[in-house]
């Protein structure tokens, strides 16, 4: 009799392949691209590690890289945060007090911007944020707070929070949707015996909620991370990398390096290092993903 | 052993997979190649001046062809511009297609081999004769990619030029004569300012911002100076007297008012609705706005060349470019040589383009004529000086970016030039 293995390789076969021809076969290109001048048409030219060497002294894409760490507070740890709290207080207090409808109401409205476009929603926020007719600025004016209106996108010092604040509103639902999933799993009557026992809605989070959901928690922050490490399209609706560079970041930069400047071999050397970095807090996201999960 | 069964979905496997192996490489099409088929690409919207334009360009072209089918596809301007390069490497490139002009763009496809040759053609069927002296240097590029001579690998069918485009009806609100000369300008700027009204309308966060900047260096500059920067005949020194006055000019029209710190983050549609909508009453741009204009603004305007400056930002429109893989060359030549004809020239005047070879006589519509009549001014003085970005890849990216800080005032001009002479050094070919 065969052993079940050999029957799995057989499905898993056309599954590989495909990843073979659509990611290990354009990264292996992209990282031999990494090592010529190449603009894109023509024949490539190699030139060693001269785009490496170019790269670590090269100020603008280090400017992008620390505005991916401002993106990766705004597009994983305060979502985390913030979705840890918000799930909680809707499976704790809303759904106990005011029914589990309005919290599952509630939980849709915060996942909304995740289904939106994020073209549709740049432009829309665009408005929102624009300086002369924008509606927040406008609305701070009508509550009589007019010295608060700002440029917020044009704005150099206040352009790469406002985006910032951006992704936190598009990234927030799904924390929210995986911790409250989360907080399914847990046993209702361990909240009885800890409310029975005297202990506070701080006190249950701290040591029922919390480490309930410790599998989730790297799960989130994880998925969050990457996608921050890579956002490019709300950067590229709403800033294009601008003012003066303020919220350009290596995605973006990559892009223009690639299509605006036409330095494929130069554009593929920021991809290959961007992807290593993804690639290796991806594994250290699963290896405390599955130390949490053994604990 | 495997089954047969499990021979066959493992070969079936293998198949889908190396079918996806394969398109991933790179597709293989194929073009028709029998004089039966003309493959055109373009991008001009349908309502457009140029899109009627071609339009009709193609119903002549069937009936002069009779059993020949022309097989149109509208691509986006953004599309061709971004996998043009992969398209003409492989065979699925079309017999004719427009193409943005310059050497990052054109120029690179021709020193990469991509292009037919045009020479013989624009000789034999007389594009040369009909095409001015200025807008040809688009059409022609040196072995380096390098614009402005050598050998023809564009056609273009129209011009563009920028202008100053202004609300008659605000200026006599307020009381401020219409200016004349740039003194008169800057005059009628401080009166808009004194009343609270920011007089232009303004995109920091595209072109339009760095086309102001580039014009006031314009004012200050000779041909000679223009070859240099863009044709790289002579050093570019960005802090020559020229640079200089436009960078703290621009600087000190923001801290003046005349150019709103606010403006930023506009898009360039932004500052196009601002001003059609009377907020702002000067806008200076391009020609491309024209149609638009007379089509949206509710209000009496008209234009005029920029004050004090013989050259002005404006060039060749795009190209046709035959693709060097291209099946039906004759046919793409006879294509555009229906575009160059009078009746069709004649047309895309009419609808407010600016043609390069129409008959004068048969433009109806007083303002396209002013337009025409303009653009012919500036040819006939050799005023065409193209555009600040034009001359190093990326260099767009490079002049927003700055321009934006020198707008909030986050950068002195000294630090702007400064800054501008690295990226431009950094990217200028070599020679």
């Amino acid at each position: 009799m065969k052993a079940p293995r050999d029957s799995y390789t057989l499905f898993l076969l056309p599954g590989a392949l495909a990843f073979l021809a659509v990611v290990v076969v354009p990264f292996l290109m992209n990282t031999g691209l990494g090592f010529t001048d190449w603009q894109g048409v023509g024949s490539p030219h190699w030139s060693g590690l001269a785009n490496y060497r170019q790269l670590a002294h090269d100020s603008e894409f280090w400017a992008s890289f620390r505005h991916s760490l401002f993106m990766v507070v705004a597009m994983a740890v305060v979502p985390t945060a913030l979705g840890l709290v918000l799930a909680a207080a809707l499976t704790d207090y809303v759904g106990k007090h005011f029914g589990t409808r309005l919290a599952s109401i509630l939980r849709a409205c915060f996942y909304l911007p995740q289904v939106l476009p994020v073209a549709v929603a740049g432009i829309v926020w665009s408005w929102i944020l624009a300086p002369d007719d924008g509606t927040l600025n406008a609305l701070l004016k009508a509550v009589g707070l007019g010295s608060w209106q700002q440029d917020w996108l044009g704005d150099p010092d206040l352009a790469l929070y406002t985006v910032m604040g951006v992704l936190v509103w598009v990234q927030l639902g799904f924390p929210l949707v995986v911790f409250m999933a989360g907080l399914g799993r847990i046993d209702p009557q361990l909240y009885e015996a800890a409310e029975l026992d005297g202990a506070g809605w701080w006190r249950r989070f701290a040591h029922i909620t919390l480490p309930g959901i410790r599998p989730e928690i790297y799960v989130v922050l994880t998925w969050c991370t990457i996608a921050a490490l890579k956002v490019f399209g709300a950067v590229y609706v709403l800033t294009k990398g601008g003012p003066g560079g303020a919220t350009d970041v290596p995605s973006y930069f990559s892009f223009t390096t690639f299509f605006e400047k036409t330095q494929v071999g130069y554009g593929a050397a920021i991809s290959t290092v961007l992807t290593v970095i993804i690639l290796a807090l991806a594994l250290i996201g699963l290896k405390l993903q599955s130390r949490a999960e053994e604990a | 052993m495997l089954t047969a069964r499990r021979r066959r979905a493992a070969a079936a496997a293998v198949v889908v997979a190396g079918s996806l192996l394969l398109a991933s490489c790179g597709g293989s099409g194929s073009g028709s190649g029998d004089g039966k088929t003309l493959r055109l690409w373009h991008y001009e919207g349908p309502d457009s001046a140029m899109g009627v334009a071609w339009n009709e360009a193609i119903r002549v072209f069937e009936a002069q062809h009779p059993g020949v089918k022309v097989k149109f596809e509208e691509k986006g301007f953004e599309q061709i511009q971004k996998t043009a390069p992969m398209v003409l490497n492989s065979s699925d490139a079309p017999d004719v297609m427009e193409y943005n002009k310059g050497n990052a763009t054109a120029g690179l496809l021709s020193k990469q081999g991509l292009l037919t040759d045009l020479t013989a053609e624009a000789a034999k069927r007389g594009w040369d004769k009909k095409i001015p002296a200025g807008v040809r240097t688009t059409s022609m590029y040196d072995t380096n990619g390098v614009m402005g001579s050598g050998t023809w690998y564009g056609v273009p069918d129209y011009g563009e030029y920028t202008m100053v485009f202004y609300n008659k009806d605000l200026f006599k609100k307020y009381g401020i004569a219409e200016p004349k000369t740039f003194d008169q300008l800057t005059a009628a700027m401080d009166q808009f300012v004194a009343k609270g009204v920011t007089p232009l309308a303004d995109s920091g966060a595209e072109y339009m911002a760095q086309q102001y900047l580039y014009q006031l260096a314009l004012s200050k500059a000779d041909r000679a100076w223009v070859d240099s920067y863009e044709l790289y005949k002579g050093r570019t020194d960005f802090h020559d007297a020229a640079w200089t006055y436009a960078a703290t000019t621009f600087a000190d029209w923001v801290k003046k008012g005349y150019l709103a710190k606010t403006a930023t983050s506009a898009k360039a549609e932004d500052a196009g609705v601002s001003w059609i909508q009377g907020k702002a009453p000067i806008l200076f741009s391009g020609s491309w706005w024209y149609g638009r204009f007379q089509t949206e603004a509710k209000f009496d305007w008209d234009t005029t060349l920029w004050p004090g400056s013989d050259l002005t930002l404006g060039s060749g429109g795009n190209l046709w470019v035959v693709p060097k893989g291209a099946r039906n060359k004759q046919l793409a030549y006879d294509f555009i040589d229906i575009t160059l004809s009078k009746e069709i020239q004649t047309l895309l005047g009419n609808k407010g383009g600016i043609p390069v070879a129409a008959a004068a006589d048969t433009i109806a519509d007083p303002k396209s004529k002013a337009l025409i009549a303009n653009f012919n001014t500036l040819t006939a003085r050799d005023g065409l000086a193209f555009y600040p970005d034009w001359p190093v890849p990326g260099f767009y990216d490079t002049l927003v970016s700055e321009t934006q800080r020198l707008l909030t005032g986050s950068e002195k001009p000294d630090a702007y030039l400064d800054h501008l002479q690295k990226a431009y050094d950094q990217g200028v070919p070599k020679r």
